[in-house]
């Protein structure tokens, strides 16, 4: 081989694009049983019950024929963590092979009423905003939740977040953004917006004190994961078309889209367009090429020099966990790149694979219990380090671990917020 | 973050290459398809256990110059093979599994047993091993339980007893299961062993049955996170040398060395990201400019001053063989030396024979730059260190995790500017 | 040297004579069945998977093609646990003549096969990996069948009935008295002791080998042409019906999904010993070019195991018929009666055929006998179920993985890629008693997954050792035979995802527990002191 311009792309590809027709069913050739997924699933460390990754996926999945029932029901332990994908050393995509086979065991299972309902957050949420202070009394009465448990199914102790009375879209309506030469867009998510409106008005506060136009497409619905996750693939891709169209515009226009919930931007990153088999959508393709998870942008624009921020010292100490679904967008912890910016401030990187709750794995009654032991090594983590806040970026994760371990837990983008000024530290401490 | 250094690959040569260079000071970050060839591994370092006739080696250091004119060592010498070991045993002690050391070094093998019941050389050891060294023969009582399918005590016994090595062995089989679990693995085993009511049970069951003279062995599952809490305890009880013998994988010696180096890399400001493919590389003159990853379905690139290769061999996915019988560096495709052309013969019938496969890889020049074919250097700021590296057959030789971590330390140096000049003290065969 | 006799001696432990030990064994005939190696290892345990429906044949073959219309059926009601009902279909590819189709269903009507012709966008529909560009597409009663299953299903039928089969005994000498055929002298091959059986009447039913069976009865001029054809399995299925070119029968223009995995074949090529079966370069590149026009995208797929096949293909010099084109020659079976050719009594030998049609002929070779004999005794396999298949239902690819879901929180899983739990293994060891690994492996499909024994081998050995059927010298050969001859079928097609796990498995054998080290056998084996004792 010569000298040449390009040391070009080797022409043999690993994971050609798709030729045997199923794209994540087609890596399944790949894998060598080197048990590497095994040792790192958090649920079949913590339980029999789920066999574990390899073997409910590529080594079941080999018999399983289209058309035909699956068999095994211990696939449904699978709490879709993804970290099985991430660290297989051959490219086998074992999470995504694992949930599109468990939707067909659903498919011919059927579908729980809880799981209906706990896979639609904004059936939730419109249902529970307008009367809130009674839902959230609801939801924090002991006997009612097991009155609850035993009419529904969401285990009792679950951590469930309280509803804020209003949206967080009902403010972005009234919202100016300020004009400016960079334009983003923001996908806020569900749980910003019936839950934690003052962490979407926190991202646009921030994204305005950067000089960022920001813009919220209006009628933003759910990303359609936790119906992925529950197997319910045709209702979740309507809602993936849904909050395709809504976003493609800014995609269109060359905007980024930005979001704070780590689980979403990944479903529409990727996950939706892997799983549900979307991968030509064209809405969803250019809403995921231009999708970002806030701290990725952030640290982005740092790496460019073009993070216009002042940062003030911060004399606190946080913990930071890195979600396993935001390991799963494979682009490192720029948070913990962020708040290495914060003067005074000490973060200590908790070491944990995942939280457990794995969106609405773990509040189920039957799941609750390998939810609370796969998170088990984390809280104690958090509860050693004895920290004013723990700092976690996907809110389900946050309401668990707050849940477990009573430190109030905040997105990574609420601690800059805090550090640029832009809030209190009374406010940065107060609940969602 | 913008990196001056990008590792590709996360096996003990890719984590060793990126620790040193962090600890020096560089901005690493370590991108690799998935979790590497530590977790497949024994959990030792083997600088040389088998000479080209199969022979056990006793000396591996004066033995490296036994070896074929390419192998890897040349790349490296006998100062950069030891030199390696002595930073390695360092790190382990340094890290957060300490006190848990290894023990031994470059010039002196020890015998241990394999799960099958062979008796092989290995180098540099766990001290949960070294209590194994059959060196001088002895009687050993394996210990198995019942509930772990990938160790068979009375399997290794057997075979242990058969052999020339003056070894005696007896099996023994314990029904402790973790948890109750009907299937566990290694690993569970190894989370039962850091717990110290399982331990106690162990105890408990064999303390008794054992002979006076018998040293006591078990598969490598002598704990997950305090090793060295648990092989102590076990010797104390005992009141003799216990030792753990590596098995089919997962391995938790290789575990405890992953997690360790990793730990080590994020301490000294670098870090591992998973799941990020290289899918090639841009060049600006003699140098690679950028680095194109694809991470999910995004391209993202890198533009880094240095790019380790360490991505492995056929097994790890770093070198590739086609439908058409074409063989690949896969990540950046650089040449592959010593590969067969498509038409002429790859393996032979003979299992256990060599194979004109064995020795594939990529060629680099002594400063671990890959050649071509005129052995011209293909481009500067790459180099390539452990498996992917053309010349050795470590399966066969038992020096894959030499090579890997002597030749990962040397890319390293060669980076920071530590490196010693060529160390051309390897005298190889045919040189 | 010990004698023991016999009313009917089946030499062949194939499809063929497993078939005729059952159907004699029914008819109560005292059977002793001889082969000199494990069951189906011959023809039988090498073959493509495919139970015809006939379309094959229609067109260039319609006495083959009638009997495996007549024949599919009934085994789908005898062995029903042995078939799965895959379906199949004929696809006109580019390459493929579309005239050729109504030729086919010319002759498919003629047969009785039922078929239809379906639009290419129902065939994709059916099978989305199928080469889009076909032109017409039609579907057939195929079905895929495990050799293995319905061997050993009909041996252990016919044992049930008091027949004795004799695995690896190989006939070394056939004895005569006079000009009848009155038994044979066999070795046993593990142990080296000879062995005489005396036989009222011979059923010469070694297919490929049956050439030199004859031999030793002193019989002429009778050859059987080895076709070799290879076939390979690739790791999943990538179909889930088979796929036929509807063309006249040519190289690998079959795709079978059997079991777990999807089989490319086959190839013909006249070779001159049937133990001699070379698989070549030239034929493997063939296959998956041939496989790639099928399914496109094969070639980026993992291809896990090759081996080679032989045709039994009948040569009689007395007959004339002198085949070159060893594709010529028909496919179906003939009664070779040496009474009549060869003034040899008590000896008939089966040619030809194929194992759809294993119950036609094991039928007709009975039958023969019988009326040589002068006995009334009709056949019943077309109505009766061997052992196995007593519940009466077709074999579904998730019938392993159900089970596996019932056995999860009891037992171990030894061999993770075919889903063989401890239980199974521990006691088919203990039925076959046997030491052979590679005995288990056919028995459970043990080590024929993606890993090819990678894992499960050495987890079997243990197993087999630990329940005392081997020491340790024993374990080791066991091992290191079982790893040689799993290399004969992969170093062929060694590439891609194959050569990565074949790399995985040399560390694991060779690295990590080092089995060419271990000491070698010598002699007497057995230690001492009790090998193990268990805590309970």
């Amino acid at each position: 081989m010569g000298i040449t311009d390009k040391l070009s792309h080797s022409q043999h590809d690993h994971d050609p694009p798709d030729v045997l027709g199923d794209l994540m069913r087609g890596t399944l050739d790949h894998c060598v049983k080197c048990t590497i997924c095994e040792t790192f699933c958090p649920v079949a460390n913590v339980t029999p019950l789920f066999p574990g990754p390899k073997t409910v996926g590529p080594q079941a999945e080999r018999f399983r024929v289209r058309g035909e029932e699956s068999q095994d029901h211990s696939l449904d332990y699978c709490s879709g963590c993804g970290v099985c994908t991430q660290v297989c050393p051959q490219g086998v995509h074992i999470a995504e092979i694992n949930t599109q086979a468990r939707a067909k065991l659903k498919e011919r299972d059927g579908f729980s009423l809880r799981d209906r309902i706990i896979a639609r957050p904004p059936l939730l949420g419109r249902a529970g905003t307008p009367a809130a202070p009674l839902v959230n009394k609801t939801l924090a009465s002991r006997p009612l939740r097991l009155l609850g448990e035993k009419l529904i199914g969401v285990h009792h102790a679950a951590a469930v977040p309280t509803f804020a009375g209003r949206t967080f879209q009902g403010w972005a309506k009234k919202h100016q953004s300020p004009p400016a030469t960079r334009r983003v867009a923001y996908f806020h998510g569900c749980g910003a917006n019936w839950y934690e409106p003052v962490v979407g008005e926190k991202t646009v506060g921030l994204l305005e004190a950067i000089g960022c136009q920001v813009d919220v497409p209006r009628g933003q619905s759910c990303c359609g994961l936790p119906l992925q996750s529950n197997g319910q693939f045709d209702a979740a891709r309507r809602y993936v078309r849904t909050m395709a169209k809504r976003l493609a515009p800014a995609a269109r226009a060359g905007v980024d889209i930005l979001g704070t919930s780590t689980s979403c931007t990944l479903m529409l990153k990727r996950e939706a367009r892997e799983i549900l088999d979307l991968m030509e959508d064209p809405d969803l393709k250019v809403v995921s090429e231009h999708m970002y998870d806030i701290c990725e942008y952030l640290v982005m624009l740092h790496d460019r020099g073009e993070l216009a921020l002042e940062l003030q010292p911060l004399p606190m100490t946080v913990t930071y966990h890195a979600p396993c679904q935001q390991q799963g967008h494979g682009i490192g912890k720029p948070a913990l790149e962020l708040m290495a910016l914060i003067p005074e401030l000490t973060v200590i990187e908790n070491d944990a694979v995942c939280c457990g709750v794995a969106g609405t794995y773990g509040i189920k009654v039957e799941k609750y219990e390998i939810a609370a032991n796969v998170g088990r090594g984390l809280f104690d983590q958090i509860e050693d380090a004895r920290p004013d806040l723990a700092v976690c970026d996907s809110e389900t994760c946050r309401w668990h671990i707050e849940g477990s371990t009573g430190v109030r837990t905040v997105h990574p983008l609420e601690i800059i917020h805090r550090a640029a000024g832009l809030s209190s530290d009374a406010e940065l401490r107060a609940p969602a | 973050m913008k990196p001056d250094v990008v590792v590709v690959g996360a096996g003990l040569a890719g984590l060793s290459a990126a620790v040193r260079l962090a600890e020096a000071g560089a901005s690493v970050r370590v991108l690799a398809k998935g979790v590497g060839s530590t977790h497949l591994g024994a959990g030792t370092i083997d600088v040389l256990g088998y000479d080209a006739d199969g022979g056990r080696v006793d000396r591996p250091l004066e033995a490296l110059g036994g070896l074929p004119a390419e192998h890897p060592y040349g790349l490296v010498g006998r100062a950069g093979v030891s030199a390696a070991i002595e930073w390695f045993k360092g790190r382990i002690a340094d890290g957060p599994r300490a006190p848990y050391a290894y023990v031994g070094d470059a010039e002196q093998n020890v015998l241990l047993p394999t799960a099958v019941g062979a008796v092989a050389p290995a180098g540099v050891v766990p001290e949960t091993m070294v209590g194994g060294d059959l060196r001088g023969g002895g009687r050993v009582c394996v210990v198995g339980f019942r509930g772990l399918k990938d160790f068979f005590p009375a399997l290794v016994a057997d075979n242990l007893s058969r052999g020339p090595d003056g070894v005696t062995a007896r099996g023994v089989e314990l029904d402790l299961r973790p948890e109750g679990r009907a299937d566990p693995n290694a690993l569970a085993y190894a989370r039962a062993f850091d717990d110290e009511g399982f331990r106690a049970e162990v105890v408990a069951q064999l303390v008794a049955r054992v002979a006076p003279d018998e040293l006591v062995a078990f598969p490598a599952v002598l704990g997950l996170v305090s090793p060295h809490e648990v092989w102590a305890e076990m010797e104390h009880r005992f009141g003799r040398a216990v030792f753990e013998i590596p098995t089919l994988p997962p391995s938790v010696p290789g575990i405890r060395v992953y997690t360790t180096l990793a730990q080590l890399l994020t301490r000294a400001g670098g870090r591992v990201v998973l799941n990020n493919v290289i899918t090639g590389a841009e060049r600006s003159g003699d140098r690679v400019r950028t680095l194109r990853v694809r991470v999910g379905l995004r391209e993202v690139t890198y533009e880094p001053e240095w790019v380790v290769l360490a991505t492995g061999g056929f097994s790890a996915g770093g070198l590739a063989l086609d439908s058409s019988w074409v063989t690949h560096e896969v990540a950046l495709g650089l040449p592959v030396a010593g590969a067969p052309a498509p038409g002429n013969e790859r393996f032979g019938a003979d299992y256990f024979g060599g194979q004109p496969m064995d020795r594939v890889g990529v060629r680099t020049d002594h400063e671990q730059r890959p050649v071509g074919e005129d052995g011209g250097r293909v481009v500067e700021n790459v180099l390539v260190a452990g498996a992917t590296l053309a010349g050795a057959a470590p399966w066969r030789e038992k020096s894959g995790d030499g090579i890997a971590l002597a030749t990962g330390l040397r890319a390293a140096e060669l980076i920071t500017g530590d490196a010693a000049g060529h160390v051309g003290d390897v005298a190889t065969a045919g040189a | 040297m010990t004698t023991i006799s016999t009313e009917v001696l089946v030499i062949g432990g194939g499809a063929t004579g497993a078939g005729v030990a059952w159907d004699a064994a029914l008819r109560g005939f005292d059977v002793i069945l001889v082969d000199r190696a494990d069951l189906a290892e011959g023809t039988s345990g090498r073959f493509h998977g495919l139970l015809h429906s006939g379309g094959r044949y229609v067109v260039k073959d319609p006495v083959a093609a009638d009997e495996c219309v007549a024949e599919n059926p009934i085994l789908r009601r005898v062995i029903p646990d042995c078939i799965e009902d895959t379906g199949g279909l004929f696809v006109t590819t580019p390459e493929d003549d579309p005239a050729y189709g109504d030729q086919f269903l010319a002759g498919c009507q003629r047969a009785g096969l039922p078929t239809e012709e379906i639009g290419v966008d129902d065939a994709l529909r059916m099978e989305p990996r199928l080469n889009p560009g076909i032109k017409r597409a039609f579907t057939v009663p195929d079905a895929s069948i495990d050799a293995w299953k319905t061997v050993w299903s009909l041996a252990r039928g016919a044992a049930q009935h008091g027949a004795r089969v004799l695995t690896y005994h190989a006939v070394v000498a056939l004895h005569k008295d006079g000009d009848a055929v009155t038994g044979a002298r066999v070795r046993d091959e593990l142990s080296g002791e000879e062995l005489d059986i005396e036989a009222g009447f011979t059923l010469n039913a070694s297919g490929a080998w049956a050439a030199q069976i004859v031999k030793l009865a002193g019989i002429e001029g009778i050859g059987v042409i080895p076709g070799k054809g290879i076939m390979i399995a690739m790791n999943h299925r990538l179909v889930n019906t088979v796929i036929n070119r509807c063309t006249m029968p040519a190289d690998g223009d079959i795709l079978v999904p059997i079991r777990t995995v999807s089989v490319i074949g086959t190839t013909d090529m006249r070779e001159a010993d049937p133990d001699e079966l070379p698989v070549t370069q030239a034929e493997v590149d063939q296959m998956l070019a041939d496989g790639e026009r099928l399914v496109p995208g094969l070639l980026q797929a993992r291809a896990l195991r090759v081996w080679a096949g032989v045709r039994p293909l009948w040569q009689d010099e007395r007959s004339g018929e002198q085949a070159t084109d060893t594709r010529d020659v028909s496919r179906t079976h003939a009664v070779v009666d040496h009474s009549a050719r060869d003034g040899t009594r008590g000896l008939l030998t089966m040619s030809g055929g194929k194992l759809t049609t294993l119950r036609l002929m094991a039928q007709d070779l009975v039958d023969a006998m019988c009326k040589q004999q002068g006995e009334d005794r009709p056949c019943t396999t077309a109505d009766v179920r061997p052992p196995g298949n007593e519940d009466g239902d077709l074999y579904t690819l998730g019938s392993r993985l159900r089970r596996r879901e019932g056995t999860q929180q009891q037992e171990q899983l030894i061999c993770e890629c075919e889903l063989i739990g401890r239980t199974k293994l521990e006691e088919t060891m203990r039925r076959r008693g046997t030491q052979n690994l590679d005995d288990i492996r056919r028995s459970l499909r043990l080590g024929m997954g993606p890993c090819q024994g990678g894992f499960c081998i050495y987890r079997a050995a243990g197993i087999l050792h630990g329940t005392g059927r081997l020491d340790g010298a024993q374990a080791t050969a066991s091992l290191t035979s079982f790893l040689s001859e799993r290399w004969h079928g992969m170093w062929p097609i060694l590439y891609g995802d194959q050569l990565r796990q074949a790399r995985l498995d040399d560390w694991i054998f060779q690295g990590l527990l080092g089995v060419q080290h271990l000491p070698p056998a010598n002699g007497d084996g057995r230690v001492e002191a009790p090998a193990q004792e268990t805590v309970a």
